[in-house]
């Protein structure tokens, strides 16, 4: 289980990553939400095998780590807002350069 | 010592861009209200920072009455205070600029609110003794800083915010694989706590991922040599009252990480994070100068300027020594109040330009018709080079001399030569807005953004300058603390 936990994880990393590097803006932004869920299943793994058991609760086996989920919380609402932020760059960037190619959306270079 | 007042420097300015939110009808109430807001906020932490200063023991609030490793800590020491008064100060001049400055992003309802989230997110990030909440204020400094430049005046505003908000959204990735990787190898979060257990055990596999992690992301936010490609865009495209806070404090949080890293949590591995920090300061001082020799705008060529300056804090960091750190810390607190003051000149020059731009082909010439500017200029340019009597001669002489004492040759001479060069590009600028004749007739704008900020700034520039002793014995006891840990990990632990 562990083994394909962490394979799963290295396979969202590597899907992130090659998607947020292509051209299209949409591409790149689905990317980022991929690699996003991916270091939250990676924070995930840090606390997933300590123990079965609800945190908190009565029961005798090893309570799970509260912590990890706490992190993850608190990351998916950061990492919501900033998809949005970016989602709504992207909307305007599309409108002005009228184009969803990264490569055309060059005027600083000039 | 336990106090809820620590918390008074986050929560203030926190509380305030909610009501200035809601002020948002009534422009000219939100501007006062947020300076205010400010002032009372820069007035607590210098209080607090003279209180520290005297006691000798840092001041900390464990949330929700939770002891430290279990609860969240807010911990202001030294290091962390001094670098608040710093950025509250530069950032209370930011605001001043923009209350005076002709921009139409200044009437856009929600500048203020994040003006003061921004502020929010670099005291907190500051101030508080954990690691995850440190990412957590880091990103609502990235967000606040990201929307304020998409909204620029620039007509580039928006694909700069794009292009640095995807690089942060890298830095934040990385930082939260450190924290996951710190937290499954030792168990914590709380940074004294993990900086005594790393110093316990420093053999766990993930150990060296994780500093290599953090280190990229304080690189990303520092805009340090690999990663410094956004800045100079960004800087650019942003409205100048907060391309000046994002060029001057914004990135000292990047040298707060290095800071923190060196001397409370990886104690044990420093030598190998000096080296490195050491490498790519120097390449930033010697590429950050060139770069700045070369570009056709003022802005931008202030934004190549503060990669150089980076590099030098960098550098002072690097050599390690109680001199060099305090050094650096010096450096960091007079590059702050200098780059500001020079972002706002810059942009009130390119304010009275016939097109609002800071291009040296807008602007060549202009200095005829604005004598008043040219001589505040100068004395920036001067105090840039670090040429006496101002601050940026102070922290020069300090580095240079920790160098000696370290017998740092080979880097004193390359960041000795490099130095040459800040000269070169300021005076180039000068001449060519304040000597140079006009291509053509050219028409200034009877009045633009107003110059209190940065007199003010510079004021303070000449201050420090002539009036050295404060800061420098400050930074001092600062560094007194950093290089013996013990005191501030007894105080969040509760000894």
């Amino acid at each position: 289980m562990e083994l394909l936990t962490a394979l799963a994880i290295g396979l969202l990393f590597a899907i992130g990553i090659f998607q947020m590097l292509r051209r299209n803006v949409i591409r790149s932004a689905i990317g980022l939400i991929i690699l996003a869920n991916a270091i939250n299943l990676f924070l995930l793994s840090t606390g997933a095998y300590q123990g079965v058991d609800p945190a908190y609760s009565t029961a005798a086996g090893v309570q799970s780590d509260a912590l990890p989920q706490a992190l993850i919380l608190t990351a998916i609402v950061i990492s919501m807002g900033g998809t949005a932020f970016v989602l709504s760059m992207l909307y305007i960037i599309s409108a002005r350069y009228q184009t969803s190619d990264l490569d055309e959306v060059n005027g600083l270079r000039n | 010592m336990k106090t809820h007042l620590i918390l008074f420097p986050i929560l203030m300015p926190l509380g305030g861009a909610v009501i200035a939110m809601l002020l948002r009808h009534r422009p000219r109430l939100q501007v006062r209200w947020t300076f205010a807001t400010l002032l009372v906020s820069l007035a607590m932490s210098a209080s607090l920072l003279w209180t520290v200063w005297q006691q000798g023991v840092p001041l900390v609030f464990e949330g929700g009455g939770w002891a430290a490793p279990f609860g969240i800590a807010v911990v202001g020491d030294l290091l962390g205070l001094l670098l608040v008064v710093m950025s509250q100060t530069v950032l209370l001049s930011g605001v001043l600029y923009a209350w005076g400055s002709r921009d139409q992003v200044v009437r856009y309802p929600t500048f203020y609110p994040l003006f003061l989230m921004l502020t929010t997110g670099l005291t907190g990030a500051m101030l508080t003794g954990d690691l995850f909440n440190l990412y957590v204020f880091a990103e609502l400094l990235v967000i606040s800083g990201t929307v304020l430049t998409a909204v620029s005046d620039d007509k580039y505003g928006t694909e700069a915010a794009y292009k640095y908000f995807y690089i942060s959204l890298l830095a934040a990735a990385f930082m939260l694989l450190a924290i996951g990787s710190l937290y499954v190898s030792y168990g914590t979060l709380n940074m004294a706590d993990l900086g005594q257990r790393i110093a316990a055990d420093g053999s766990q596999p993930l150990l060296p991922v994780a500093i290599a992690l953090l280190l990229a992301a304080f690189m990303i936010k520092s805009a340090v040599f690999p990663f410094h490609f956004w800045q100079p865009d960004f800087h650019t495209a942003a409205p100048t009252a907060v391309s000046a806070m994002l060029s001057s404090v914004v990135v000292k949080l990047g040298v707060y990480g290095f800071l923190r890293m060196t001397t409370l949590l990886f104690v044990a591995q420093a030598e190998t994070i000096q080296t490195v920090l050491l490498v790519v300061g120097v390449i930033g001082v010697v590429f950050g100068g060139l770069s700045a020799i070369g570009t056709h705008n003022v802005k931008r060529m202030l934004a190549y300027s503060t990669l150089a300056q980076i590099g030098f804090i960098l550098v002072g960091i690097g050599w390690g020594t109680a001199l060099s750190i305090a050094a650096a810390l010096v450096f960091a607190v007079n590059h702050s109040l200098i780059k500001a003051a020079m972002l706002m000149l810059a942009g009130a020059v390119a304010s009275r330009a016939p097109v609002k731009t800071a291009a040296f082909a807008a602007i060549t010439g202009l200095g005829k018709y604005l004598p008043g500017m040219g001589v505040l200029f100068f004395l920036g340019s001067l105090a840039l080079a670090g040429i006496p009597p101002t601050n940026g001669f102070i922290s020069k002489l300090l580095l240079f001399q920790s160098g000696i004492a370290a017998a740092e040759w080979g880097v004193l001479a390359l960041i000795g030569v490099s130095s040459v060069l800040t000269l070169v590009y300021t005076m180039r600028a000068f001449r060519r807005i304040w000597w140079q004749a006009p291509d053509a007739e050219v028409k200034v704008k009877a009045s633009g953004d107003r110059l209190l900020a940065p007199i003010l700034l510079l004021g303070l520039v000449v201050l420090l300058g002539v009036w050295a002793e404060p800061l420098v014995s400050l930074a001092q006891a600062t560094t007194e603390w950093l290089l013996s840990p013990a005191a501030y990990v007894a105080a969040v632990l509760g000894g």
